[in-house]
């Protein structure tokens, strides 16, 4: 009879892949990823609503849990195990700048600049934005109708951030990524759209609309969203807003075999840091490639499985034919 | 070993004549995608142009895990003298052309294992796989640009191999 299985010794792996997705922060809930029905999804398109930030580097788990023995005994010893504490880390870095690696390597919200309006005065995370245009009724996730002098506005290759008109309230503001927590009300009437994940690329822009080249984070847009250009991003030393995620890393071995590390909430712990990789190793003082480097705290939840609390769950798909 | 050998040059013949299928050989008495196994062909006198040439070099064993883990160095060498319509002006477009295309090639990274000594080609259990090929800097003799790019390409052994 002709074998069927191989002994498969431990998975080589190239590189790790990582996905994102926000935690509901007003509900407290993570997003759930399930290895047995989700584990074989195809590494470029991810299930909703996982965010692939493309391949990473350095990634590093440490986990910071400790444990003490329960003494007993003359002279003493460990009748058993505790679990004092629960913590782990994650540390890697980022190969590109998108709004998204970039507010997850910072430590604390993550701003748009809008595009300035005329003869604003400056200001160190953008001047006052040249007014927001409101939607068409027709809007998709990847098509913004608008009227055509609205439209005219924006060229094709522009970003822009839709969301609705900041009007006071406080608590987490943004969709659908709560992108900072208002303790007290603001003035600034775009305060929300500066601080929103729904950003997208103008693929076209015609006289109905602007066509995007994806769909919008936040899906259709919500009734009342209004919109406005982009230049740039900015972020803050400093702040005291944190911003939580649920994180699913991913390493894909030469047979195929899968390795996930699922972080139900993972924030982030360290300030804004970049890393210079030489492009060439011999030349250390020549072009180097400015990576974002992201550092996380694992916090907990209880898995309602058995009523224990964890930070993080490994499951391991193995290869076809593989002996377990 | 020779059933990963023969899986990765078929993988990257099929994938060349993807990539681009007006790359042929005339190799005897046949037309094939353009490129061919050194040792599996009659000795040149001299390398043909415009298409791949695999040489397999350097071997190693490692015999401590589950599976014996074989790594197995593939030169894959090429040379261009350019067009005659061109009067061989366009050589360094040729060979980056042909760059552009080792490096398609060899994506992805893994390929399944084949025993090609059956008919037809008898799937094996594991995978062969490889990571990312270096070049060689490009060597100029008279009117001709050659280049070859290193790939080391790894498999388990199987039971029967």
């Amino acid at each position: 009879m002709a074998t069927t299985w191989f002994s498969a010794p431990a998975p080589v792996a190239r590189r790790v892949r990582g996905y994102f997705a926000p935690v509901n922060r007003t509900a407290q809930a993570p997003v759930l990823f399930d290895p047995s029905e989700q584990g074989s999804f195809s590494l470029d398109t991810p299930p909703a609503p996982w965010i692939s930030l493309g391949w990473i580097q350095e990634f590093t788990r440490k986990a910071g849990s400790k444990t003490a023995a329960v003494l007993t005994g003359i002279p003493a010893a460990a009748l058993e195990q505790v679990r004092e504490t629960l913590e782990a880390q994650v540390s890697f870095e980022f190969l590109s700048w998108t709004k998204l690696t970039m507010a997850l390597a910072t430590g604390s919200q993550h701003m748009n600049l809008l595009a300035p309006a005329s003869g604003a005065s400056a200001a160190a995370d953008g001047a006052q934005a040249a007014t927001a245009v409101t939607l068409q009724s027709g809007s998709t996730a990847a098509f913004i109708a608008l009227a055509a002098t609205d439209a005219a506005k924006f060229t094709a290759g522009s970003i822009i951030a839709l969301d609705v008109d900041y009007t006071g309230q406080t608590g987490y503001v943004g969709s659908p990524v709560s992108g900072a927590y208002v303790r007290q009300a603001l003035t600034d009437v775009d305060y929300i759209r500066r601080v929103t994940y729904n950003v997208a690329f103008v693929l076209q822009a015609n006289s109905t609309g602007l066509t995007l080249a994806e769909p919008l984070p936040g899906g259709v847009p919500a009734a009342g969203a209004k919109l406005q250009a982009v230049t740039g991003f900015v972020d803050r030393e400093g702040g005291s807003f944190y911003q939580e995620w649920s994180a699913l890393f991913v390493m894909e071995g030469s047979q195929g075999e899968r390795i996930f590390f699922y972080y139900p909430r993972l924030q982030a712990m360290a300030s804004a840091q970049e890393a210079a990789l030489p492009l060439d190793g011999k030349d250390k003082e020549g072009l180097a490639r400015i990576a974002l480097k992201g550092q996380f705290l694992a916090l907990p939840v209880t898995d309602p499985l058995d009523g224990e609390r964890v930070v993080c769950y490994r499951s391991f798909l193995p290869s076809t034919n593989a002996l377990v | 070993m020779q059933n990963a050998k023969d899986s990765f040059y078929m993988a990257l013949r099929t994938r060349l004549a993807s990539i681009n299928p007006e790359r042929t050989i005339l190799l005897r008495g046949a037309v094939r995608p353009g490129i061919l196994v050194e040792e599996a062909e009659a000795p040149f006198s001299q390398l043909p142009n415009d298409v791949y040439v695999l040489r397999w070099l350097g071997l190693g064993v490692d015999m401590d895990l589950a599976s014996t883990m074989v790594a197995e160095q593939c030169e894959i060498l090429y040379q261009t003298c350019g067009t005659q319509s061109f009067g061989g002006l366009d050589r360094g477009r040729l060979l980056s052309e042909m760059d552009e295309e080792v490096a398609a090639m060899v994506q992805p990274f893994h390929t399944p294992k084949l025993n090609y000594t059956a008919t037809p080609p008898a799937a094996m259990l594991t995978k062969v796989f490889w990571d990312e090929p270096r070049f060689s800097p490009i060597v100029t003799q008279r009117d001709r640009l050659s280049r070859s790019a290193n790939v080391m390409v790894y498999s388990y052994q199987e039971q029967g191999e």
